[in-house]
């Protein structure tokens, strides 16, 4: 192990303050995270509709159109696992057209 | 993110392993290098408090760094170290009403403030890196489904807290104790979904250097990456690692929650990616890994000249051994930088007297001083966790 080492931040506050001191001080955080625009590209309906609506809020849609090309069961079988391990509020007469939709978008992707 | 600069800085920007520096093909896009893609990333929306990155995703956040900030130097400023986040981050925390709580097999369970915590132990500053069990995911062939990493997932810097096991002695682990488990302030936003918490092995939980962190390169811990507190495994992957921590839970037995028994396992034994039915084990330690940061995929160099190649390389869960440069058929050792402890980057040189010979898919290769050495070829895995293969890359001597 490297011996312990107080980082300069705090160096000057446990120097400038007796023995019991805190070594840090802890302010209040807060962050605005950037929109997220809800954008899928052209493809069947009712399938894109349906991504939309069961597959947007818990993600940006990059997490679907990211993938690598993958089978129309594999489609199936991710919507089914969102469904089961995650608990997504998905129709299941929604996973057909999802899927559908995907595989669509997929195939029409430039080969990068 | 500012204009003119974005499109000079894209250029030398590059990403993932095998196109380390690859070509940006629009101001704000960058190509990763994926097989068959898709492979290109924008370089926006910009985060508060983040430089220029990789946005994977921008809710859950998913920030990867572009591999020319490890061509800087072996830390990662907060500003380009990597973002990760399974369900939806808190965008705010109160320092004062915040608590970590300490319970299950404990004598007295505590609730702590955060000075509680700062002052439970001798504070102590470890350089470790930080690093995704799925880093460099996206390059692998065949392809998996997860997020489509290259190799930015990962970056290396001087954390400062107190001991976990000091933490754990507010409260007192009962005799029996097996592993302890974390939670952070994120929970998913579907009743029954499994909340990201995990677990490590008592011995692992009293080392000398496994801190609760608050700072991250001497600033408190920006949200992102976990404000206020974070769990620091040095040599472990960061799934870990545990951001904005909340609970601290001592278990008697095996942890049977989703992202331990479930999610981020490995294949127990090499598999195929035919085979189906395979036992599987957690994902823990980190493999060595090297990569060239001096040199692009494809770059130019001077035929007859010398050649010096630059990179970064890690031990992994134990220090680094050595590196060499591999080529096909011959191997030249490269010489180490300083040394910021076992657990952080260090850089490595080499120089090719005469260049000569043939430089296709050349790669540099770490070994760690337990023997662990990097693969010719990848350990496929369904999930695309611990990636250690060789990275390679063609230079062009003209
Ligand atoms: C209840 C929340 C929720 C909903 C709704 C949801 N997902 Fe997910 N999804 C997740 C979580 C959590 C992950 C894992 C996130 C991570 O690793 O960062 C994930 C990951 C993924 C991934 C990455 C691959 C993987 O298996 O991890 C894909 C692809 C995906 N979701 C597709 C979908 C599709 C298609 C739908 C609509 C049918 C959908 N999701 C709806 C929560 C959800």
């Amino acid at each position: 192990m490297r011996a312990a080492a107080i980082p300069l931040a705090f160096l000057a506050l446990a120097l400038a303050a007796c023995d019991s001191a805190p070594v840090v001080t802890f302010a209040d955080a807060s962050i605005t995270l950037p929109d997220d625009p809800i954008e899928l590209p052209a493809g069947p309906e009712p399938g894109r509709t349906a991504v939309l609506e069961n597959c947007t809020a818990c993600h940006s849609p990059s997490t679907m159109l990211q993938q690598p090309k993958v089978s129309r069961e594999k489609w199936e079988g991710i919507a089914r696992k969102m469904i089961e391990v995650y608990k997504a509020p998905v129709d299941p007469q929604a996973i057909g057209p999802i899927a559908d939709y995907m595989v669509h978008v997929q195939a029409s992707q430039p080969p990068r | 993110m500012a204009g003119s600069t974005l499109t000079r800085r894209a250029l030398i920007a590059g990403a993932g392993g095998a196109a380390l520096a690859a070509p940006v093909l629009a101001q704000s896009l960058v190509d990763l290098g994926l097989p068959g893609g898709p492979s290109l990333r924008p370089l926006d929306p910009a985060f508060p408090g983040k430089g220029e990155m990789i946005v994977q995703r921008i809710r859950p956040p998913l920030l990867e760094t572009p591999m020319d900030v490890f061509r800087e130097g072996v830390i990662a400023p907060n500003d380009r170290m990597f973002v990760r986040w399974n369900w939806d981050m808190p965008t705010a925390v109160k320092a004062a009403n915040h608590r970590v709580a300490v319970g299950g097999a404990v004598n007295t369970p505590v609730s702590l403030t955060l000075d509680e915590v700062a002052a439970a132990g001798e504070t102590v500053e470890v350089v470790a890196i930080n690093q995704c069990a799925g880093n460099g995911r996206g390059l692998s062939e065949p392809r998996v489904t997860g997020t489509q990493w290259g190799n930015g997932a990962m970056g290396c810097a001087k954390w400062t807290g107190v001991r976990l096991r000091d933490v754990l002695a507010k409260a007192g682990v009962t005799e029996g104790a097996k592993r302890v488990r974390f939670a952070g302030l994120d929970v998913p936003l579907t009743d029954g979904a499994p909340q990201f918490i995990k677990s490590i092995p008592m011995d692992i939980a009293l080392r000398d250097d496994v801190l609760v962190a608050w700072a991250m390169n001497g600033e408190p811990l920006p949200l992102l990456h976990g404000f206020p507190l974070r769990i620091v495994v040095p040599g472990w992957f960061s799934t870990y690692w545990v951001k904005m921590l909340s609970t601290i839970e001592v278990l008697t037995g095996e942890d049977d929650s989703y992202y331990v028994a479930k999610s981020y396992r490995m294949p127990a034994a090499p598999i195929t990616p035919e085979d189906k039915d395979f036992a599987t084990v957690p994902i823990t330690e980190m493999p060595p890994r090297a990569f060239i940061t001096s040199h692009a995929d494809g770059a130019v160099v001077a035929q007859g000249q010398a050649l010096t190649l630059e990179g970064i390389a890690m031990g992994g869960a134990a220090a680094l051994a050595r590196v060499d440069l591999v080529g096909d058929g011959w191997e030249l050792p490269c010489t180490l930088g300083p040394d910021e402890g076992p657990y952080a980057f260090r850089r490595w040189q080499v120089t090719v007297p005469q260049v000569t010979a043939n430089l296709a898919q050349i790669g540099v290769r770490a070994a760690n001083i337990t023997g662990a050495v990097q693969p010719e070829t990848l350990a496929w895995n369904p999930s695309g966790y611990a990636r250690n293969v060789i990275e390679r890359i063609t230079l062009r001597p003209q």
